[in-house]
């Protein structure tokens, strides 16, 4: 989990990311951020996030995120 | 059967008094035969291609789950990890087989149906140019109505079944409702299975606030068409299909009133789609948030025609966007030019070529219309390439970009960008939108804004107050929705006299203002045509 704030925090500074639910719902986070996210987390945690995981229930918080990825790690 | 005909009030009327008349069970059968029904007397035989794209989906997402379910009983069956890869890895390929044939096979009719003799006029020129003695004969095609709307809500149906969001679904009546539902065939707005079908599919108890609150909708969505885009669009017609007599003054009012056709038209039928829903308990998705509020034209694709935009997003910018070779271009722009902005922007700049080619393609069959989508590319492009300069100049300048003034000035440089966008998306052709574009700025005939001549184009004198009176009230809603208003909540909660009076105001707004053709027949729908 720190590991992947790190990240999202490397590549949205201006997101403020702990304890926000709705960053997708809120706009904070659009599509070109969805897709940089995405292939840092591909390239990071050696998983495949593909265009069928683009949900916004999948990147609403970093915990979702934190989910997902553990989801395809398995 | 048009949407802002008598007929279609009747029956809406009609379907609804049977929906709410009919067991719980048999809702959603009164639904699909009247949605069938409606489809018959708009379309007649051509119905045909509506049934074969909902078969096609239909058994396409069967095949995938029946791929899909044996592919996990032989895994259960296996204890190698190696093998059970192997096993999910030969599932995925005949899935992605599969899924690549229906999709293929289902926007092959509508790029027959839709695009065949506007690529092959643009074949025989070339063959022309080459000397070739070859000429594709043009083909009398009738395109099936709807079809660019259902054949895209279709597609998103069977990809959302092989990416695994949900299962298919084993009853081909609820597929086939989801996809004819007769308010939005039309016109959209393209619905998502997992937010319609089920909605679609439940019985929904009658509820007073519900009829109210879709008539409401209606109401408002009519007065939109008729009295505003209607009236708007008698200037409109005569000025670009006579740019020509007009001078630059006349061209800058004829763009601004077709965006206000447009918006008014467009926003008008999904109020009407929305409303004819809801009488019925249904909720459907939004196609329109106030755009012109936008301080981006980013943003205002984000509040205009938002399905199709999410559509485009969901089954092309995303794809192309983690597809094999976005990703070898993401990691060749980062060994050219590091961890910069421009490593970032050259993979989104690729998928949204896409995006909006196939925006633009998706409009019509016209060189025009591919033009519009890659205007509007161009213009984000530019704008994402300058995004660190212009932060720069605007820190430099100390300028509070949160300032209500600030906010204003890019609410009217979008404004302007649309217009210029809308202007393209009316013209006949390309050259008639450049000759226009140019007569912009001759500035001659400025004396028809004064002695009144510029007011007299295509309208009786009273029509011009109508219309703006009409516009004024279209902005004060949107503002107040802005705002955080919720109109109906709002108009509810007031007094009996009030509210009636209200209803009856906009009613005979309609009926005495509304703009009607020959024989007091409705007039088309701008998008009805793609």
């Amino acid at each position: 989990m720190e590991e992947l704030l790190k990240l999202l925090k490397k590549i949205k500074p201006e997101v403020n990311f702990e304890g926000n639910e709705h960053l997708i719902d809120n706009e904070e986070l659009d599509s070109f951020d969805i897709v940089s996210i995405v292939s840092a987390i591909n390239d990071e945690f050696d998983i495949e996030i593909g265009a069928g995981d683009i949900v916004p229930e999948n990147f609403n918080s970093v915990q979702a995120m934190y989910e997902l990825i553990q989801k395809l790690e398995d | 059967m048009s949407i802002n005909s008598l007929y279609f009030v009747a029956f809406v009327a009609i379907v609804c008094i049977l929906y709410y008349i009919f067991p719980k069970k048999a809702k959603w059968v009164v639904l699909l035969i009247a949605s069938y029904i409606y489809y018959f007397l708009a379309s007649n035989k051509l119905i045909v291609f509506l049934l074969f794209t909902t078969v096609s989906i239909y058994l396409t997402a069967l095949l995938l789950g029946r791929i899909d379910n044996k592919a996990k009983d032989k895994c259960k069956e296996i204890e190698e990890k190696e093998l059970k890869k192997k096993i999910k890895h030969r599932a995925k390929t005949k899935k992605k087989w599969v899924v690549f044939l229906a999709v293929l096979i289902n926007f092959g009719f509508l790029a027959c149906l839709k695009y065949f003799n506007f690529i092959a006029g643009n074949l025989n020129g070339l063959f022309a140019l080459c000397h070739f003695q070859i000429e594709i004969p043009f083909q009398k095609f009738i395109l099936p109505l709807g079809i660019s709307y259902y054949t895209l809500q279709a597609v998103s149906y069977v990809i959302d079944v092989y990416r695994g969001k949900y299962e298919p679904d084993k009853n081909i009546g609820r597929v086939a409702l989801f996809v004819s539902f007769f308010p939005q065939i039309v016109e959209g707005p393209i619905g998502r299975y997992e937010h319609l079908a089920h909605q679609l599919y439940v019985p929904h108890k009658f509820q007073y606030k519900n009829l109210k609150f879709g008539i409401q909708l209606m109401l408002w969505g009519y007065f939109k068409k008729m009295v505003i885009a209607d009236r708007a669009g008698l200037f409109v017609n005569e000025v670009f299909a006579h740019y020509a007599n007009y001078t630059g003054i006349t061209i800058i009012f004829a763009i601004i009133l077709y965006t206000v056709q447009i918006y008014a038209e467009f926003s008008g039928c999904m109020d009407i789609v929305r409303g004819t829903a809801q009488m019925m308990g249904i909720e459907m998705a939004e196609n329109f948030k106030r755009p012109f509020f936008s301080t981006s034209v980013q943003e205002f694709w984000r509040r205009w025609h938002i399905t199709l935009g999410a559509w485009l997003k969901d089954y092309i910018f995303y794809p192309i966007s983690f597809s094999k070779f976005t990703m070898h271009l993401t990691n060749g722009a980062k060994k050219i030019f590091k961890n910069t902005y421009l490593s970032k922007l050259i993979p989104a700049a690729f998928a949204l070529f896409f995006v909006w080619l196939g925006n633009g393609i998706w409009h019509g069959a016209s060189w025009k219309y591919i033009f519009y989508g890659l205007y509007y590319y161009i213009i984000m492009m530019i704008g994402m390439l300058l995004e660190p300069l212009s932060n720069k100049i605007l820190n430099l300048l100390r300028v509070n970009t949160k300032a209500f003034s600030y906010r204003l000035w890019q609410m009217f440089r979008t404004t302007i960008i649309v217009f210029i966008g809308m202007m393209i998306f009316r013209s006949h052709r390309l050259l008639d939108a450049w000759k226009m574009f140019c007569s912009i700025f001759t500035w001659q005939g400025i004396g028809s804004l004064f002695d009144g001549s510029l007011f007299n184009i295509g309208y009786i004198p009273h029509d011009f107050i109508v219309l703006i009176v009409g516009i004024i009230l279209m902005f004060v809603v949107g503002l107040l929705q802005e705002k955080g208003y919720h109109i109906r909540e709002t108009i509810a909660k007031q007094n009996l006299p009030f509210r009636w009076l209200l209803y009856y105001a906009i009613l005979f707004a309609i009926i005495i203002f509304g703009v009607y053709g020959p024989g007091y027949a409705a007039s088309d729908f701008i998008y009805g045509q793609f």
